[in-house]
């Protein structure tokens, strides 16, 4: 069933030594957590999703523990529980991780880089780029695209439009999942949420009075009615979110938002033309989005003085990688003209510490290396097959 | 010594009773050779059938393995328990009865929550307020999944529950549960409610085929008989047998009684004698009646029917279109 691809079987051994001690020489400290980790991290972070391609055992304790299915989560764990938590420190790992992928080898190698605690965000994103590109250039493989994208350049767009909260965290989560963005932006500006509320009457009766006062209502209606089974959510949250089903009767997403976020997500070209757009519409529409901007430009400073190409560099506002816990910088590398699977890919997730359990936030970012992808192009380049480098 | 052809039905209460009649109305008894608490059964006239009675569960995870080549058990568990089931069992016949709706099912008291649209977002603020995420309680854990999938929603837990599921968002072990309900009272009585559009699955008692099974010739023809026994009584309870005799009857009128009444002539048009038999679906007995009287008919007989053994047999063209080529 699972195809176990040592190292030294694919000769990718000699490449990963050399590529650890390169990272050991930047500061990266070889990460080596354990194989068999405790499930629960995995699946509070990643979701119930994961579970389908984990594999799960449960010792006689009755926990539940699984073979690492990647390894962020490890080497950020094992940085927490170490005296160094809190303080800057980067990790560089190599080895195998397990994951059912219906056909595909369920143990594949992965090798990557994080870096913990940096508040000098700009250049840890831009070194993280560089060492990606190192890395392929240490496999032989030079003619990369470079896609990169920012989500905290859509959030902080998000955030200055002072939308209601209810839409602020749709389309932030649609941004984030890659799913449906269109067509919700679309419905948006249609009448929101079409469907009959048995409640239709007391929403309309409360649209427009004083929040403070409706929101007392609504709470003390719940209380007297004895409501007990508020399953784990308060009283207080639930009166919350119900009132604010009133105050998006009837209203629609404003059509020069609509076209301001529009606007934003074609924004598309190298960093130093995405800039120039990005200026560009902040002054149109009157955004108050420059700290992002700020930290944008200043990362793009950082990726010239590493000696990157900006101009093979593709910057776009709409590129996210679809997983929830990225917020600011994310990248990919992919073989020059396949779109479909990265060789390289990662990003800032400044808030995964915080949910490991850190006490004050920690800034992360990090790149995983898809050492399988890697190899195969390797072997293809190097067979001459046609079409390689198409 | 052939392998015998293993037919698995579920082993007690309602569901067993309900599938022990519904073979024999469809003419074929089973018995238990051993006594009421034996676990295996024959068909009377079928010497190479073998009965697996089985939980109803156990009869999904077989049927995965091939174990038996027919049974009997409940969608839910079918779609729950086999892994890409569409290719590794067929739904052969839905058998009305064992029915059951697999549903989302929240708190009362959210006001604010009617669709999963809704649960999208409460989930999400939920995460976000509390630096976890919400628990569902429920055994059907990949039908949860991939439902919860489909919608986007990513921002939860699954709790996993033997029974009285429901009652976990009370005690507080989840916010929420899937489970199935056949009338909502419990879930009304625990403070719950179905989302609008969280019905995932409506489910009912299946005769379901294995493609894993050993489909020997004989095995083929043995479920071929078994089938054609089901379907005869299927066709036969679908219809009622209106006979008449009149002059007036054409061909005409024949279509006319189809377009209107849902007749089917069985036998062609009418005899040289004049005699006509239709099978007319049974609520439609009288309108037939009349409209065969307006036109001339005298006398209307109007009789059950037992079994229609058609030369086409549609439950086991299914069979034989979803099983590898012999």
């Amino acid at each position: 069933m699972t195809d176990t691809r040592a190292p030294e079987a694919t000769g990718t051994a000699a490449w990963a030594a050399a590529l650890l001690s390169s990272f050991a020489q930047a500061g990266y400290i070889r990460a080596e957590p354990p194989i068999l980790q405790p499930a629960e991290p995995f699946l509070d972070l990643s979701g119930e999703g994961i579970r389908r391609s984990l594999y799960l055992t449960s010792d006689p304790g009755g926990e539940e523990l699984c073979l690492r299915p990647d390894l962020t989560i490890p080497v950020a764990r094992d940085y927490l529980a170490s005296a160094s938590s809190g303080q800057p420190a980067g990790f560089c790992y190599f080895g195998p991780v397990f994951r059912y992928r219906g056909g595909k080898p369920s143990e594949f190698l992965q090798a990557g880089v994080e870096s913990f605690g940096r508040q000098d965000r700009a250049a840890a994103d831009a070194e993280m780029l560089a060492l990606g590109l190192e890395a392929t250039a240490a496999f032989g493989v030079t003619d990369v695209d470079i896609k990169t994208g920012d989500v905290a350049l859509f959030i902080a767009l998000i955030d200055a439009l002072k939308l209601y909260p209810v839409w602020r965290r749709r389309l932030i989560k649609d941004f984030n999942r890659k799913i449906s963005l269109a067509k919700d932006i679309e419905q948006l500006t249609l009448a929101a949420n079409p469907t009959q509320n048995e409640y239709e009457g007391v929403l309309a009766a409360l649209a427009g009075s004083d929040r403070k006062a409706a929101l007392a209502l609504v709470t003390d209606l719940m209380t007297i009615a004895g409501t007990t089974n508020v399953g784990g959510r308060t009283v207080a949250e639930i009166a919350d979110r119900f009132l604010e089903q009133s105050t998006l009767k009837g209203g629609a997403l404003p059509r020069d938002a609509l076209q301001t976020i529009n606007r934003f997500l074609t924004i598309t070209g190298t960093p130093d033309e995405a800039l120039r757009q990005l200026r560009a519409l902040k002054a149109d529409a009157k955004l108050d989005i420059d700290a992002a901007i700020d930290q944008f430009e200043s990362r793009t400073q950082f990726m010239k003085a590493r000696g990157i190409d900006l101009d093979t560099v593709r910057f776009a506002t709409a590129f996210g990688r679809g997983v929830d816990y990225y917020t600011g910088f994310e990248f990919e590398l992919h073989r020059k003209g396949n779109g479909d699977d990265p060789l390289v890919a990662g990003g800032r997730y400044d808030g995964l510490l915080t949910q490991l359990g850190a006490a004050t936030p920690i800034p992360a970012v990090g790149f995983s290396i898809w050492v399988e992808a890697l190899t195969q192009l390797r072997h293809q380049i190097a067979a001459r097959i046609p079409g390689a480098h198409s | 010594m052939t392998t015998p052809f293993v037919l698995a039905v579920p082993s007690k209460g309602r569901l067993q009773e309900n599938a022990e009649a519904f073979f024999s109305r469809a003419g074929l008894t089973l018995s238990k050779p051993g006594g009421a608490r034996d676990y295996r059964g024959t068909i009377a006239g079928l010497d190479n059938v073998e009965i697996a009675y089985l939980s109803a569960s156990e009869i999904a995870s077989q049927l995965a393995r091939g174990s038996v080549h027919l049974g009997i058990t409940g969608e839910d568990l079918i779609r729950e328990s086999i892994l890409d089931a569409d290719r590794r069992v067929a739904l052969i016949n839905p058998l009305g009865f064992g029915y059951a709706n697999v549903v989302v099912a929240v708190p009362q008291a959210w006001i604010d929550v009617r669709t999963m649209a809704d649960l999208d977002d409460v989930t999400t603020e939920f995460r976000a307020q509390h630096n976890r995420r919400m628990r569902i309680a429920t055994k059907y854990i990949n039908l949860t999944r991939t439902f919860f999938a489909a919608q986007g929603i990513v921002d939860y837990r699954i709790v996993e529950s033997a029974g009285a599921t429901e009652g976990a968002p009370a005690t507080g072990t989840a916010e929420m549960i899937v489970d199935i309900t056949t009338t909502g009272a419990t879930l009304a009585a625990n403070g719950l409610k179905v989302l609008d559009d969280g019905v995932i699955l409506r489910s009912q008692a299946n005769l379901v085929a294995s493609r894993n099974a050993d489909w020997s010739a004989d095995a083929r023809e043995t479920a071929r008989i078994i089938l054609d026994h089901i379907a005869a009584r299927a066709r036969a309870s679908k219809y009622k047998e209106v006979r008449t005799r009149f002059k007036g009857c054409n061909a005409e009128l024949l279509a006319e009684a189809h377009n209107r009444f849902g007749v089917v002539s069985p036998f062609g048009g009418p005899t040289s004698s004049g005699m006509l038999t239709l099978h007319c679906p049974p609520a439609q007995i009288y309108a037939l009646g009349s409209f065969l009287r307006d036109h001339g008919a005298d006398t209307v007989s109007v009789a059950s029917l037992d079994y229609v053994l058609d030369r086409d047999n549609p439950l086991f063209a299914k069979l034989a279109a979803f099983l590898p080529p012999a």
